[in-house]
């Protein structure tokens, strides 16, 4: 298979096997005018002048490649860089791809913005973009994340959004993105849908990506200038895929550098009580794309267990799937308690409380950092910040406030 | 041949219009599900369409997406609405039976849908693909059962054709902007579009989605070859799952039947 090229998706929206367009027949035309929106617009200096502008002004960008040296020198192997995706406007990488998707919607003239959350960071950053621009928003979030992720469901609101709680299905992330899709189905001409990571039908995980791949783009200059070479690893968190692959995407054609994607774990994946349909799932048909998937014998989807909202979803972008079967990245589970474990570490090591998605990336460097010596250089994604997660760690921490 | 054809092209034939009814395989129970797809047949219903439950039914409203709920928590599969189907042609061999689900049931057991035990099954429906594809195109072969294509009030003109030419059992004209049991029809949009599929398509055109009133049913089924009702009827089924007393459901087709002649 062809992994030197970074042509992909092709012009059905595939990335070898994975990808597509599987969707109501209501939303092909939509899909099409974004697709073609998009097209006009992502190689136009104006739009990207604006994109640029407001991810420097407004967002804080470009993000810092932070040297982690205590961090390193517990390990007492390679060295461990942060790109600190969580210093970012709203906390997390998310919002570089809502700057992005906003404009489009702008340009499109869309009065109604509509989004998914699971951990809220992305119900967050989708209601800030919105309220920049004065749009009407709403946030769908499943009502068991609703509870674990309450600080940032108050602040989708301050924010002017609508939050609306799901409780279909296992009422979380996936049934989130089925009830943000059925919205769309019925408010299609006035609304635009900004999905919250590489997933969904195509044209969404081109687009996505593309926005995110500003982290693996100053990652290319950071590392030129920090270590004056590329690094050896990048390591990343995956739920939906978004952050990894905003990382790994500039690499691709990067050979030096190992790309590891790090999946939920949940109870072990022997278990199968996780969240890593690349560790142990099969490709199936999920909202809008064929990919990884988790499902059962007879073709159902699978419910899934993690402690982190925004990795606690059955599927998985298909960029990552193709990366996956290629061989160009690898992808690895970690499960519930290394990532608390790693929490906790990060935390009292760095001074940097990481969002739980994120102590998922941290908690490989256990088994990782045994593979380098003192000459390497390994990048951390610290996709987000975790003051969201602080209800969820002291709740397992047996501590009432 | 291929009954789902036959039977539309006979009531072509005598001028008169389709009645498609709904329900989800199981739900509440496969015993109920034969017991009405019966009745179904016995109030003057010509097609029925058969849902296959998924967990993440997208183009579902609230009232189908319980009714696949309730399916799944009784282990509903494809292999066993296969098998409650053989059960139904034993005394029925001739009521069209089409299955409408989502891709990745279908993909799942392609090797029964294949093999079609005694063509049990004559059409398939697939929710999430685009109008022009069908089965074939995801590596299912399958000759006896033809294909049903959604074309909805979004879908561009330069596309109709293609999707009718597509749709070998009939084009399925999606009534509104939404799910399943919505109640924002507009009867001149829709007479204006299942116009425009006719004039592209060599099979019949039938309105689904929205349709409730015995009056929904009169002035949707004057602008197109039939209709298709689905929502509420499984509001009716859910009503009734417990009692499993389904008459009241017997008595609504008999009623849009007649309304439709
Ligand atoms: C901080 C953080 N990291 C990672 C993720 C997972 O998403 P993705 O895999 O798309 O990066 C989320 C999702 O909510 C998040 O909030």
């Amino acid at each position: 298979m062809n992994s030197n090229n970074k042509t992909l998706p092709d012009k059905n929206g595939f990335f070898g096997d994975y990808g597509g367009k599987f969707v109501p027949e209501t939303l092909m035309y939509a899909l099409e005018e974004l697709e073609s929106t998009y097209k006009k617009l992502k190689d136009n200096p104006e739009f990207k002048d604006q994109f640029y502008k407001d991810l420097s002004e407004f967002v804080g960008r470009p993000s810092p490649l932070y040297f982690a040296e205590r961090l390193t020198k517990h390990y007492g192997t390679g060295s461990i860089w942060l790109k600190r995706e969580d210093l970012n406007h709203t906390g997390a990488h998310k919002i570089n791809n809502t700057i992005g998707q906003i404009l489009l919607a702008k340009h499109m003239g869309k009065k109604r913005i509509i989004a998914e959350t699971g951990a809220g960071q992305h119900g967050v950053a989708t209601a800030t973009v919105a309220a920049r621009l004065g749009l009407e928003c709403h946030i769908y979030m499943g009502s068991e994340d609703v509870q674990r992720q309450s600080l940032n469901v108050y602040r989708i609101k301050l924010l002017g959004a609508q939050v609306h709680a799901v409780d279909s299905g296992s009422a979380t992330l996936k049934d989130a993105l089925n009830e943000a899709l059925r919205d769309w189905v019925t408010n299609v001409d006035d609304t635009y849908y900004i999905i919250g990571s590489v997933t969904g039908p195509h044209p969404y995980p081109m687009i996505v990506r593309d926005f995110n791949s500003v982290v693996g783009e100053e990652l290319i200059n950071q590392s030129k200038e920090l270590f004056n070479s590329m690094p050896n690893a990048i390591v990343a968190c995956v739920g939906g895929g978004s952050n990894a692959m905003g990382a790994f995407y500039p690499f691709i054609n990067i050979k030096e550098t190992r790309l590891i994607g790090v999946e939920a774990g949940g109870e072990g994946v022997e278990t199968g009580e996780h969240a890593a349909p690349l560790n142990d799932g099969t490709p199936g048909v999920l909202h809008g794309a064929l990919s990884y998937l988790m499902q059962d014998d007879t073709g159902q989807v699978k419910g899934t267990k993690s402690v982190s909202a925004g990795l606690d979803y059955p599927g998985v972008g298909p960029e990552h799937s193709w990366l996956k079967d290629s061989g160009r990245a690898e992808y690895v589970a970690v499960s519930d308690n290394a990532a608390l474990k790693a929490f906790h570490e990060v935390s009292e090591f760095e001074g940097i409380i990481p969002a739980l998605e994120t102590a998922h990336a941290f908690a490989y460097l256990d088994t990782l950092m045994k593979e380098f010596d003192k000459k390497a250089n390994i990048i951390v994604n610290v996709s987000g910040r975790g003051d969201k997660d602080i209800n969820t760690v002291a709740e397992i921490d047996g501590i009432k406030f | 041949m291929n009954r789902l054809t036959k039977t539309l092209s006979d009531l072509k034939d005598n001028n008169k219009k389709a009645l498609v009814a709904y329900l989800v395989a199981g739900d509440p129970d496969i015993s109920s599900t034969i017991e009405l797809m019966n009745l179904f047949v016995e109030s003057g219903v010509d097609v029925i369409e058969i849902g296959v439950p998924f967990t993440d039914p997208i183009a579902e409203g609230p009232i189908i997406q319980k009714a696949h709920d309730r399916a799944l928590k009784n282990n509903i599969s494809l292999e066993s609405i296969f098998n409650m189907v053989g059960e139904f042609r034993k005394h029925n061999n001739e009521t069209p039976l089409v299955l409408m689900g989502y891709l990745n049931t279908f993909i799942f057991y392609k090797k029964l849908i294949e093999e079609n035990h005694n063509n049990a099954i004559d059409s398939i429906l697939v929710v999430d693909i685009p109008g022009e594809l069908n089965l074939k195109d995801y590596g299912i072969n399958s000759s006896n059962i033809n294909t049903i294509s959604l074309i909805s009030p979004t879908t561009k003109i330069n596309r109709i054709e293609s999707i009718a030419k597509n749709s070998t059992g009939f084009v399925y004209y999606v009534t509104l902007r939404g799910v399943t049991g919505a109640s924002n029809l507009d009867v001149n949009e829709i007479s204006n579009n299942v116009e425009e599929i006719k004039k592209h398509a060599s099979v019949p055109t039938l309105a689904g989605f929205g349709i409730k009133s015995v009056e929904d049913a009169k002035l949707l089924s004057d602008c197109s070859d039939g209709i298709i009702i689905g929502s509420s009827i499984v509001q009716m089924i859910e009503e009734s799952s417990k009692s499993k007393e389904f008459d009241r459901i017997g008595n609504y087709l008999t009623e849009i039947k007649k309304a439709i002649l």
